[in-house]
């Protein structure tokens, strides 16, 4: 495999992105942006598909030229992520504001020496908010694959610095439960994408997300209630040009016992699927999940009546 | 009841093991994947389970993984492990 199996273009157009951050900052990357986005959008099609699902749940009445307008502007905020990542990387992290709501609350959360569930989404940037948790002083371990095949790179990649956070593996020995258990055991953070779907039916729990029945992941609220560790759902959002902001949405508390039957942990699941759809709200163009959410056997049931 | 019995019931009744009983289950049969079928997500319940009903912990994947390959493996387990 190579490396552009997974990239979202050529090396030669990454390149370009490097040297207009490199010779112009920020405003000539944005520049340039804009204008690879107006192509993207215009003359792959493939683009257009992959915003639609989230778009149509979200602005269920706009068609035609306003849902053109709406890919645009979703692909273009999808954009200045990846190019904010590169400027962090490539000028220095103190290019970017990030800021944390919630602080005293996730420092309480860590003396109390539980462990923690960060439960995040694809949602803003998460990796650059992620350096707003330094202060907690513990390293973070990640469930996440590790993606060999995109020229899309991290912002501690950029300088060759190490990873600030521990990998574990999900095509690892029985999906890095154990690794993941371990770690919330010892009072440690685990970061896990709540909006991930996993690969067997039989570790969702369908919800209504946006209106309409989705299937999500329990796994992490199972965790939970197997190690008494809260899960605390933050979402992150790119707040001005050189600002983002992470914030503590709400902390789940879920019972120990509840066992393995997904019905048990649809209440709580339902709650971060709520959470997030208040996000989408506010944020109507930092939702980067391109994967159609809806397209399982739930998402033909019957429209369920919007919020 | 022994050890071995008793992981036996846990596996059919409290991980939801359909069309199979307590008795049907070979000693040596893998309990992931191609064997019992067991995912991960039961995994971290059998964790849980195994604390719960013999009071032995099993703290990371060091232990687990040799633990949790059959019904023989993790009654030894338990069997070292138990006070």
């Amino acid at each position: 495999m190579t490396p552009s199996d997974r990239s979202l273009g050529p090396a030669w157009g990454y390149a370009s992105f490097y040297l207009f951050i490199r010779c112009g900052g920020r405003r000539a990357a944005y520049a340039l942006l804009q204008a690879v986005c107006a192509f993207y959008v215009l003359f792959r099609s493939q683009v257009r598909q992959g915003c639609l699902p989230y778009l149509r749940q979200r602005f269920p009445h706009d068609v035609g030229l306003v849902r053109l307008l709406q890919i645009y502007r979703m692909v273009l905020a999808f954009g200045t992520v990846l190019v904010d990542r590169a400027i962090a990387g490539l000028l220095g992290p103190e290019q970017l504001r990030v800021s944390l709501a919630g602080r005293a609350q996730l420092l309480a959360l860590r003396d109390q020496r539980r462990g923690m569930v960060l439960m995040m989404s694809h949602v803003g940037c998460w990796q650059v908010a992620m350096s707003a948790l330094d202060f907690l002083e513990q390293p973070v371990a990640m469930l996440m694959q590790p993606d060999t095949r995109s020229r899309e790179r991290h912002y501690h990649d950029y300088r060759g610095g190490e990873r600030p956070w521990h990998l574990i593996d999900p095509a690892g020995y029985l999906g890095g439960a154990l690794e993941m258990m371990a770690v919330l055991k010892q009072g440690g953070i685990l970061s896990v994408m709540g909006d991930r779907l996993p690969p067997h039916e039989r570790n969702r729990v369908r919800v209504t997300f946006l209106g309409r029945p989705v299937d999500l992941p329990y796994s992490a609220f199972q965790l939970a209630s197997a190690t008494g560790a809260p899960v605390v759902v933050m979402f992150s959002r790119k707040s001005s040009a050189d600002s983002y902001e992470m914030a503590l949405a709400e902390t789940i508390e879920v019972p120990a016992g509840l066992g393995r039957r997904p019905e048990a942990y649809r209440p709580y699941v339902q709650r971060y699927a709520d959470l997030l759809a208040t996000y989408c709200h506010d944020n109507p163009y930092q939702f980067f999940n391109f994967f159609d959410l809806w397209q399982s056997d739930a998402g033909q049931d019957a429209v369920v009546q919007q919020k | 009841m022994t050890i071995k019995e008793k992981l036996k019931q846990i596996l059919v009744e409290d991980l939801n093991l359909e069309d199979i009983t307590p008795e049907e289950i070979n000693d040596e049969d893998p309990l992931f994947g191609e064997g019992l079928g067991l995912d991960s997500l039961d995994a971290v319940e059998l964790v849980v389970l195994v604390q719960k009903h013999f009071g032995v912990e099993i703290k990371d994947m060091e232990q687990g993984r040799p633990a949790l390959q059959s019904v023989n493996t993790l009654a030894a387990f338990i069997e070292q492990n138990q006070a």
